[in-house]
């Protein structure tokens, strides 16, 4: 299902300046622009919609109403787009 | 104060409330996953950066743009993540714009404090200091 995008209708806005931090992380950047950063938060905001979601269709698969750590891992494993994660969140 | 970059975590309290945003109501999210969540996405901007910055410099670019990131998404097979960041784009421009007709506006984004103003990144540390959430 494609994320929501309703104007306005989204409050919950990740700081641009976390953002720029794990941006400059990266030894390979040498700048990067405002509306990169401003993309970038966005996508990550989708990102954790879009991974919790998956999460929880493993949860209800259990009858659970709390996700948990291992409904994340299944998403991780069943969905490719999460490949590169394998590995990371340990 | 060496950091894995993983460890530069994205604050708790934003993160729980898209997910719970984005799940029905009475569901809940344990701290554990919760945290996991919160790591991935990291990683998820640590990944983008990179896949972006390899179209910019293909570019012969040294700065990273929106339309970097976006090939970004693609190249990761996020696809169905484009339309909505070109229209959160879109969004920000104009609010951007109307920010700009503004002179009371024009002095409230020469305050450092205000993030969404920022150009682009200096080489030399701002004096950035947030606190960490642990």
């Amino acid at each position: 299902q494609a994320p929501t995008s309703a104007p306005g209708a989204r409050l919950s806005r990740l700081p641009l300046a976390r953002v720029k931090a794990l941006v400059k992380a990266d030894p390979d950047v040498t700048l990067a622009g405002q509306e990169a950063i401003f993309i970038l938060a966005r996508a990550a905001e989708l990102f954790v919609e879009t991974i919790a979601k998956d999460a929880y269709c493993c949860a209800q698969q259990g009858k659970r109403k709390t996700l948990q750590r291992r409904d994340l891992d299944n998403a991780i494993e069943a969905v490719d787009e999460f490949a590169f994660l394998e590995g990371t969140l340990d | 104060m060496a950091e894995r970059p993983e460890d530069l975590n994205l604050p708790n309290a934003v993160i729980t409330r898209i997910i719970k945003e984005a799940l029905p109501d009475g569901v809940n999210i344990s701290k554990e996953a919760r945290s996991a969540i919160s790591r991935a996405a990291s990683v998820f901007v640590l990944y983008a950066t990179s896949c972006a910055n390899n179209f910019a410099m293909k570019g012969k670019r040294k700065t990273l743009n929106a339309s970097d990131v976006l090939s970004a998404m693609e190249e990761m097979e996020f696809q169905r993540f484009v339309t909505p960041l070109k229209e959160a784009l879109e969004e920000q421009k104009k609010k951007d714009k109307d920010k700009k007709t503004d002179p009371e506006e024009q002095d409230k984004s020469r305050d450092e404090d205000n993030e969404e103003d920022e150009e682009r990144l200096e080489e030399e540390e701002q004096n950035e200091e947030e606190e960490v959430d642990n």
